[in-house]
């Protein structure tokens, strides 16, 4: 089991060094002398100028460039912004990596949580209004125009009920006075958020661990204990208040994301279902007499959720994509929007970074659906 | 067959069932009628789609959904099972009667040891609730019973070869001390020596416990070593029933005449095989009188016309058909 | 498929069997028609892969009336969706000079709008652009104008050649590259499948978006070389992978050693045996390639990021940049016509590719 991830693990490395080779040649092969185009950019001063010069090592051969590329990315020198001179390429993205983790993170869970529930309950309930329904909202929302949806999110929830600030991270006026700047009380947030998931994640185990009643009373009672325990600490912080401005931005984009994506995982989960229930251990289930609600999620979901995680890596780029746009037009200042940014303002470095960052991202995700894979499904686990 | 003292353990009667499809009424079982006293083992024979794993879906009432019941009782300790809430009959599957799969090569479920889910029906069936260690205890037994190292129960079936998941599928029927199995095809998929070394592990079991067993196969050389009784099933109906010795040797419907005439013996004596010819019946619109007249090789007028009655023509030992009398002895059949 | 099953490899075409029998492209003829039948069958039970269907004959046919209503009805100096003006002009009295009671800022300043030598009791004409949508008059605009007087309904008829055409060349590249690839990766097997496969997942992994984003700050990329881009990218990727399993299942097939055994070279068994066998699955990963480039043009021209003249993007892109969609719904057939052709079409696409899905893969028929 160590060995298939270290073996993954390699691999995704050569991946992801293939890609930088690639991406550098791309960057390489723009019309004009890149050199010229970097060395000779009116907006560069003249000493940033001498270290695009050093840097590119202008002498070498494309591979030897190349592999210089590659190295300088993994040491985490990502080159020189442009447009916010003198910032570095790698400071600029590990400013607004965290946010767009956060947004990323939360509505695929969001996504895949939903989605995996309900496409599940579709296939159950087969030929019934409630599937055709969902069927065609699920068709919808998988197929609507990102930005035009994203655009009709805010002008419905944002503007005609205002419920929902228009866009940004922060409200500015809230915050003078603040103690702390908003990206340190970010980070807090984040921490939290990832202590609250490890102890959802503890609590699910020993469910599973403690006998059956025991263990139901846990799955039932523990994780709604968790939130209230995690709202609580929140509520009764100092920083109440901040937190509660950055939460009520963030949640508009988030959702908007979640339910596209969520249109995906539902009706791949409800074909998954399909196909599982038409499998012999079903029928098994049911002449052991167990009830409905355990042949559903024991037996039939549980199996139907092995194609959802392998989706989960197909389905990536469309998340990426989609965290990027929203990213764009809810103005929320991630990498995505960094790289939309970058990229009108022909900053070349700090796009071809990002790029490279989000490749990271993509690949890392792939990793943990490997991962989850191979945990979810005992073939492979034991092998 | 009549037994002297009371009540049988299962009886079916008159049970006829049609499933309703777009095109038309398909009489999957139609007027089917048998009993079984505890103890007892009877086979149900006949071709694919004749109805025999309609029989024992519709005893587990688990048919398909567009199946209705038109007619007839399945009794089950006296208690008609077709009469059943869904959620009484939940509480009877396994407990009373447990089954044991055609397809049970992928009868286990891949994600879960096959301990947990012979443990699942032990937890849901008996009560009081039993400790783990019981539950242990008594599945370990259960597994040297059918022949398994019980250190396997904590291995998931993908790790079992064909035969083992078999052996495991039958100790999982056990679980649970049903009062009827049903065996619906269990050794088809396999190879024939790990289905000789299962039947004969059945029979044993069958014998050691006084299970009560229903056992289904289109193979009547199969059918025969386990079962005391012996049904022949065509188009749905009920056509040959009686002792597995008399149907064996005095078959007394062309249907059970051909059936055996058409199976190779490997022990018996070299014979010629006579081929069952035609196609099985059409169920959306089944033949007019016996519907075996289009295949039969006596067939006369009367068979076109009309049905034969299931009757006895030597005591205890019933057929439906006009010309009984003109079906051969079979010969060189081994048992 | 049932064509290479049925007709035996070992017939060479080189010696036909011509006057005993059939010749055997009137075999394969009528096979090929039969299949066809039977799956136009299926996928016509499927009544989502109807609907997706008709939808796009609908704006196939939108298509096609464009450029017959800019040669009949539709005069080029107004409703050319591209060079096109029209304003509808309304004549307006200037009462009074006012000045603002809070800030007191003059705001006759205002009348530079209306013209530079503005004065009081003059009428001035105020050209409304955009304009909400109006029905009579010599000119109509069913669909109102744009920021820059331009009909919105020619601009979405006109975008609409440009979908299909863009859908056609992603689609096309996409089975091209799809097959081949796959088809190969699966016949030879070895380094050659090792490298295919990599580099399929490479590019299956590499988020399309964010790399086409980058790419067109690099390039100028127009209509014909994005569908080539989007081609290659989903070809060569995720479909090339599924093909390529497709593929397996057939290299280990009897027929495939028969027609070895009876001398054909790789080519040929590529050619005659591999492909014809993946070529359906290879269709039905093409309409979610269509889908995509739909999506990803309109996305990318949403983000101003291509250099095409018109298509839906664009038509909200100029919306959103010149400041029309800021909150409210006010200029509504500025956002709503365009955003509903991209999202109807690419979901019709989608449908049909889903009921084709249920053709090819028998497996997911309800029965």
């Amino acid at each position: 089991m160590l060995k298939y991830v270290a073996k993954r693990l390699i691999q995704g490395l050569l991946l992801l060094m293939l890609f930088l080779a690639l991406l550098y040649i791309l960057l390489d092969a723009q019309p004009g002398d890149i050199s010229l185009q970097l060395s000779a950019n009116p907006r560069l001063p003249p000493e940033a100028q001498e270290i695009v010069r050093e840097r590119l090592g202008l002498d070498q051969p494309l591979l030897g460039r190349t592999v210089t590329y590659v190295l300088n990315f993994f040491q985490g020198d990502l080159g020189l912004s442009f447009t916010q001179y003198p910032r570095t390429v790698g400071s600029v993205i590990l400013e607004k990596l965290p946010r767009t983790i956060l947004l990323f993170l939360s509505a695929t869970i969001l996504a895949y949580y939903m989605g995996f529930a309900l496409g599940k309950v579709m296939a159950w309930r087969r030929g019934k209004t409630v599937e055709t329904g969902l069927t065609l909202g699920g068709v919808a929302a998988y197929t609507v125009f990102y930005p035009w949806f994203a655009i009709l999110m805010l002008w419905f929830w944002g503007f005609q009920f205002g419920l929902f600030p228009l866009g940004k991270f922060i409200d500015v006026d809230e915050w003078t006075g603040a103690p702390m700047a908003a990206n340190r009380v970010f980070m807090r947030m984040l921490i939290s958020l990832g202590i609250l998931g490890l102890v959802l994640g503890a609590v699910s185990l020993l469910a599973h661990r403690l006998p059956p009643e025991r263990g139901e009373q846990v799955a039932r009672y523990g994780p709604p204990l968790v939130l209230v325990a995690f709202l609580a600490f929140w509520w009764l912080s100092p920083l109440r208040s901040y937190v509660a401005d950055i939460a009520h931005h963030t949640l508009l984009p988030v959702l908007t994301l979640a339910s596209v994506q969520f249109a995906g995982v539902m009706l791949l989960t409800r074909a998954s279902m399909l196909e599982t229930l038409k499998e012999d251990y079903i029928l098994t289930a049911r002449a052991k007499g167990l009830p409905q609600r355990d042949i559903r999620n024991r037996h039939a979901a549980r199996n139907a959720l092995l194609p959802v995680v392998t989706s989960l890596v197909l389905a990536l780029s469309f998340v990426i994509g989609g965290g990027i746009l929203t990213e764009g037009i809810f103005s929320w200042p991630g990498i995505g929007g960094q790289l939309l940014d970058a990229t009108l303002t022909e900053d070349i470095p700090l796009a071809t970074g990002t790029l490279g960052v989000i490749g990271i991202i993509a690949l890392v995700g792939h990793l943990i659906s490997d991962v989850l894979y191979m945990y979810l499904d005992p073939r492979i686990r034991t092998s | 067959m009549a037994t002297p003292n009371g009540r049988k353990l299962l009886e079916v009667d008159h049970l006829v069932m049609h499933y309703k499809t777009k095109k038309g009424d398909v009489s999957a079982i139609e007027d089917v009628s048998f009993s079984l006293a505890q103890g007892e083992s009877l086979g149900l024979v006949g071709e694919s789609g004749c109805g025999k794993t309609s029989v024992a879906m519709s005893l587990m009432r688990l048919a398909a959904d567009n199946a209705r019941y038109l007619n007839g009782e399945i009794r089950l300790d006296g208690e008609d099972l077709l009469a059943l809430s869904e959620e009484a009959m939940r509480k009877r599957r396994w407990k009373s009667i447990a089954m044991v799969f055609q397809g049970a090569m992928n009868s286990w479920n891949p994600v879960y040891t096959v301990g947990d889910q012979i443990e699942e029906a032990i937890d849901l069936h008996i009560e009081p609730r039993p400790t783990e260690k019981q539950i242990r205890e008594r599945m370990s037994r259960l597994f040297e019973m059918v022949g398994l190292n019980p250190a396997m129960l904590d291995r998931y079936p993908h790790e079992f070869s064909g035969g083992m998941r078999q052996r495991a599928v039958i100790a999982m029927a056990l679980s649970c001390d049903p009062r009827l199995i049903i065996a619906d095809e269990p050794t088809t998929a396999l190879d024939v020596i790990v289905q000789d070394q299962i039947l004969k592990e059945l029979k044993k079991i069958q014998e050691k416990l006084g299970m009560t067993l229903i056992y289904i196969s289109h193979d009547i050389a199969v059918i025969a070593e386990v079962t005391d009784t012996i049904g022949v099933m065509y188009a749905g109906k009920l056509v040959e029933y009686g002792s597995t010795l008399e149907v064996f040797h005095r078959p007394k419907h062309p249907y059970s005449y051909l059936l055996l005439s058409s199976t190779p013996s490997i022990t018996g004596p070299r014979r010629k095989l006579a081929p069952l010819e035609g196609e099985p019946a059409n169920l959306l619109d089944p033949p007019s009188g016996c519907r075996f007249h289009p295949r039969c090789p006596f067939a006369t007028e009367i068979c076109v016309t009309d049905e034969p009655p299931l009757e006895d023509k030597v005591p205890g030992h019933k057929a439906a058909c006009w010309h009984s009398d003109r079906v051969p002895v079979t010969i060189g059949v081994a048992v | 498929m049932t064509d290479t099953l049925t007709a035996p490899p070992e017939v060479p075409e080189q010696e036909p069997l011509g006057s005993i029998e059939e010749p055997l492209w009137r075999v394969r003829l009528r096979l090929t028609k039969r299949s066809l039948v039977q799956n136009w069958k299926l996928f016509v039970a499927n009544r989502i892969g109807l609907v997706g269907l008709v939808m796009i004959v609908i704006f196939a046919l939108m298509a096609i009336a464009h450029p017959i209503l800019m040669a009949t009805v539709w005069p080029s100096q107004i409703y050319h969706p591209i060079n096109g003006y029209d304003a509808p002009v309304s004549e307006k009295l200037v009462v009074e000079e006012v000045t603002d009671p809070v800030t007191e800022v003059d705001l006759t300043t205002a009348r530079i709008q209306y013209g530079p030598f503005t004065e009081i009791g003059e009428t001035v004409s105020i050209s409304q652009q955009p304009a909400p949508p109006s029905f009579g008059g010599p000119n109509p605009h069913y669909l109102g104008t744009d920021p820059l007087g331009r009909d919105v309904l020619s601009q979405l008829l006109y975008s609409t050649r440009s979908a299909f055409f863009l859908g056609l060349i992603a689609a096309m590249v996409t089975v091209v590259f799809a097959t081949v690839v796959g088809s190969v990766a699966a016949f030879f097997g070895g380094w050659v499948d090792s490298v295919l496969m990599r580099l399929a997942d490479l590019i299956l992994l590499v988020p399309l978006l964010p790399v086409l984003i980058v790419v067109s700050a690099l390039f100028r990329i127009s209509l014909p070389l994005l569908g080539l881009l989007i081609g290659i990218l989903s070809g060569f990727g995720g479909t090339a992978i599924i093909l390529k399993s497709q593929a397996l299942q057939v290299t280990v097939k009897p027929f495939l050693d028969a027609a070895r055994i009876a001398g054909g070279g790789n080519g040929h068994l590529i050619l005659r045996h591999v492909i014809p066998n993946v070529l359906p699955l290879s269709f039905l990963y093409m309409m979610f390639t269509v889908t995509d480039a739909i999506a990803l043009e309109a996305t990318l021209s949403f983000l101003g990021l291509l250099s095409i003249p018109m298509s839906w993007g664009i038509m909200i892109s100029i919306a959103r940049t010149q400041g029309y969609l800021l909150g409210s719904l006010e200029y509504w057939w500025l956002l709503v016509p365009a955003g509903l052709a991209v999202s109807l079409l690419a979901a019709a696409f989608f449908l049909v590719g889903r009921a084709m899905d249920e053709v090819v893969n028998p497996r997911l028929r309800q029965r």
